[in-house]
């Protein structure tokens, strides 16, 4: 009984990765990879190591998708290309 | 625990699809979270390989994770930190030399 758990969660597990390793649209993908992190969490649980699924669902999921949800909002802020007359480094400071 | 080579195989099969990702994407926010997919299947063919002996897990393999996860945390804020700054300095969202159609949208 507990070996169906075992292979629909590593299953659910590869299935988000590739789910989430196939979009193109960087937001999906950064969401579908918080979930990877949480399913990571129940894997961990299941593996016996409660400390180590509480470190994951803490900082693997909740402060690296924050992190990442931080970088796509900052790479669509300036959707026009760069304009190359004006030096590098001007808005370093946003 | 007495199935932990499903969770062996499955962080193997993890690692290969991150290196996949990792060669394959171009955005550079994909190429990090292929590195991240990377070091979970490390993780979990580890902790997977540390439950081979009946009578409870080996707390070794968990205190190795337990760094390795705040590592990852790490380097997965450094690299996107990195491709922050790339993209102020240069405009792309690539290592390629022109912007990239159809990705990061």
């Amino acid at each position: 009984m507990m070996a169906v758990f075992d292979i629909l969660l590593v299953g659910m597990l590869i299935w988000i990765a590739v789910g989430s390793l196939n979009e193109n649209r960087l937001f999906k993908s950064v969401v579908m990879f918080i979930v990877f992190g949480l399913f990571m969490a129940i894997a961990w649980i299941r593996l016996g190591s409660p400390d180590v699924a509480l470190a994951e669902a803490a900082i693997g999921a909740g402060v690296t998708g924050a992190l990442m949800l931080d970088a796509v909002g900052h790479l669509r802020k300036r959707d026009t290309p760069y304009p190359a007359e004006s030096g590098p480094m001007e808005n370093a400071d946003d | 625990m007495s199935n932990y080579l499903v969770y062996v195989a499955g962080g193997a099969l993890l690692y290969a699809l991150g290196t996949y990702g990792l060669l394959a994407r171009r955005h550079l926010i994909h190429k990090v979270i292929s590195a991240n997919f990377m070091g979970s299947g490390v993780f979990l063919l580890l902790i997977g390989l540390g439950n081979r002996a009946e009578g409870g897990p080996d707390p070794v393999p968990q205190a190795m994770v337990l760094t390795g996860i705040v590592v990852t945390v790490a380097l997965t804020a450094l690299g996107l930190a990195i491709a922050k700054r790339y993209y102020t300095a240069t405009g792309l969202t690539n290592l390629d030399d022109e912007p990239s159609g159809g990705e990061g949208r």
